[in-house]
């Protein structure tokens, strides 16, 4: 009786862990076991600490881009809109010298009107994210770039250290902005397994028009997805400001959509919607991170580490596909 | 009963069904309206030089290698299923690269180089094709990871070091604009990388959609796969075909583009924001439906020359980078405004063509 209701229990949740995240946390143990034997810096906290410090804003966007993949969407304005979020919060920062909360309201704030143009147009103009988010990344590059103006913004006060790589960026040794992030994924892995609100995105992203008859507010719950990405990139680009020097310089978020949307497929979040976990978004964006730590480590060519991430795309996702068939065919 | 309702429907209307459904005549009457609004504001010197033929001409260079991916695109998103390539603009560094090496430093012959470096291209195409076509991988994975690969692989292989050696700088002539023979005094001067590469190429991809069993099979299994595969089509062949031209369409950009740089360039394909984004604006934005099936060559020339025109008559109405600039809000807006129109278009008459 007791295993017929666990049968049950387990069709209706997805498991805690999945496969995926398994595999990844070993991979990610055993690169780790490998660079710390080849280069023995490399398990020191003065080498860790950048590391998690420069996973963090990667991985938090991901959680919001996790949802919005798992509902069937992409946002490929991710970049755009850091540039937006960053200028604008650095601008403030040197001009008005806003203290850190402010700061982070604008950022997150910013971030959420950005999000929420995107959401707008998605779910209400029924038009494919690809497309939409396409257009407006063009858009807010054009904002953020205005914004600039001409050239760099310079002299940019240490507000955000909170944040940053430095000792003031860190409690018990742990760096805020990756500790901000892991508490923000749980929340989500909580959010995304335990609730209703939860389990719609995945019945959007399975299939919308079911869900729509079975009585989710499919617009409404799409609509969310893009603004709760734009609020995280808010407070992903404070991370991002806090990282840099004290000069923020226009190539700002420049390819960052890609390295956010390649974290969340490693992690093994199925591109046509309806599966997918946050927690698998921070170990790809923690993997992604640590290979590009290594390859510098290593003194190889610091652009090689973009050919390992193509790898590990096909790797993870073609392992995917393989379990997948293989379970079809069972 | 449509036949019904476009008896009754009045002039007025007909004209907005017509523009709203043929997105060919929409781009030729947004065409015109961009090349009028920049003659009069030239007329009214408001622009920094003169926007005339000439210069409408001149910048058509620009045209070459936007046109040419975005026909890539074109036979890519035709394929359906998701249909969608990332890596032709790392596949351009990559064949730049290999045209680099072959031509600027192995001194083979031009036409040797070129025939090799499509080549490359359309082995990088096949990789894509063999990943989304023969394992299932969903178009957009393999083709960001393959974009990651190309891209990489393009910086390290000549430790991020251009190749302009003489035979390369002497490749500029490319770009050249050439006076047409016969009635040539007339017209303006045309770039010569339109007679080249881009008039070539739009009619072998047209005679190829339009003219060939293997078109007809294209648009096929992008409408549906499934009845495609039920009725005996090679469903998979086509796809990875698809991918293999359009890799090998990337791979004469990348010539095009070593002769505009007059070097070949490690990032000449993804620095700022990448060739891809671009091409698949213009397919867009060209009325290709994103799920497949639907799109035709002309739709993407003409969107292309929309937004050539376009970007080109704006660099003139701003001073400095602000061009540069506007240039992104043009495009963004002009592709969600068609993004739109199109979700409009389905809902009011259930289809575009």
């Amino acid at each position: 009786m007791s295993t017929v209701t666990a049968t049950i229990r387990h069709r209706v949740l997805p498991p805690r862990l999945t496969g995926q995240e398994i595999v990844l946390a070993g991979v990610l143990v055993v690169l780790w076991a490998a660079l710390a034997v080849s280069t023995p810096a490399f398990l020191t906290a003065g080498s860790i600490q950048p590391l998690l410090v420069a996973t963090a804003p990667i991985a938090l966007a991901g959680v919001g881009m996790t949802i919005v993949i798992i509902t069937g969407g992409i946002d490929v304005s991710v970049g755009g809109a850091i540039m937006v979020c960053s200028v604008l919060t650095a601008k403030a920062l040197v001009g008005a010298e806003v203290s850190l909360p402010v700061a982070v309201l604008l950022s997150v704030a910013v971030g959420g009107a950005l999000g929420l143009v995107n959401g707008v147009l998605i779910a209400y103009g029924r038009v494919h994210a690809i497309i939409i988010t396409f257009g407006t990344a063009n858009l807010f590059m054009f904002l953020g770039l205005r914004i600039f103006g001409s050239g760099t913004v310079n002299g940019i006060p240490g507000t955000l250290a909170f944040f940053g790589r430095g000792a003031g960026g860190r409690t018990l040794g742990v760096p805020h902005a990756f500790l901000i992030t892991v508490l923000i994924t749980a929340a989500a892995w909580w959010y995304l397994r335990h609730t209703a609100g939860g389990r719609h995105f995945f019945a959007i992203g399975g299939d919308a028009q079911a869900a729509r008859l079975a009585g989710v507010r499919v617009q409404r719950r799409v609509l969310l997805t893009y603004l709760i990405t734009g609020l995280l990139v808010g407070l992903a680009s404070c991370f991002v400001i806090a990282q840099g020097t004290s000069t923020l310089d226009q190539s700002v978020g420049s390819g960052k959509e890609l390295a956010v949307i390649a974290a969340v497929v490693i992690g093994g979040t199925s591109i046509m919607g309806g599966r997918g976990s946050v927690l698998g978004t921070l170990l790809g964006a923690l993997l992604v991170q640590s290979v590009a730590s290594g390859v510098t480590q290593l003194g190889w060519r610091s652009q090689l580490s973009d050919l390992f991430v193509g790898v590990f795309i096909i790797v993870a996702v073609g392992a995917d596909l393989l379990r997948t068939r293989a379970r079809r065919s069972r | 009963m449509t036949a019904v309702a476009a008896q009754k429907e009045g002039t007025g209307a007909r004209i907005l069904r017509v523009l709203l459904t043929q997105r060919i005549a929409l781009l030729a009457v947004l065409i015109v309206a961009v090349v009028v609004t920049f003659f009069i504001q030239d007329a009214g010197g408001y622009l920094t030089a003169s926007y005339d033929f000439d210069y409408m001409s001149a910048s058509l260079i620009s045209a070459v290698p936007l046109a040419m991916l975005g026909l890539a695109e074109l036979l890519v998103i035709l394929s359906g299923r998701g249909g969608i390539d990332l890596s032709v603009g790392a596949i351009v560094s990559l064949a730049g690269m290999v045209f680099g090496f072959a031509y600027g430093e192995w001194g083979w012959p031009l036409w040797a180089a070129i025939i090799l470096t499509a080549g490359f291209g359309a082995l990088c195409g096949a990789v894509n094709g063999f990943l989304v076509s023969y394992i299932g991988f969903p178009a957009l994975i393999a083709t960001l990871a393959t974009y990651y690969a190309f891209k990489s692989i393009a910086i390290v292989i000549n430790n991020q070091e251009p190749i302009s050696t003489a035979p390369i700088q002497k490749l500029f002539s490319i770009s050249k604009s050439v006076e047409l023979p016969l009635f040539g005094q007339y017209v303006p001067d045309i770039p010569l990388g339109i007679f080249t590469f881009l008039l070539p190429t739009v009619v072998a991809v047209w005679l190829l959609l339009a003219r060939t069993a293997y078109g007809r099979r294209l648009y096929a299994i992008g409408t549906n796969d499934v009845a495609a595969r039920w009725s005996g089509l090679p469903v998979r062949d086509t796809r990875f075909k698809a991918y293999v031209y359009a890799g090998l369409l990337a791979g004469l950009v990348a010539v095009v583009t070593v002769g505009q740089f007059a070097s070949a360039r490690p990032d000449a394909g993804v620095s700022g924001n990448g060739m891809a984004l671009p091409a698949i604006t213009i397919a867009v934005l060209g009325g290709v439906a994103i799920t497949g099936g639907i799109g035709r060559v002309a739709g993407v020339v003409l969107a292309t020359l929309l937004i050539v025109w376009l970007n080109a008559g704006i660099l003139l109405a701003f001073i400095g980078n602000e061009g540069s600039q506007y240039q992104l809000l043009a495009l963004g807006a002009v592709l969600v405004f068609a993004a739109l129109l199109n979700g409009l278009t389905n809902r009011r008459y259930g289809g575009t063509s």
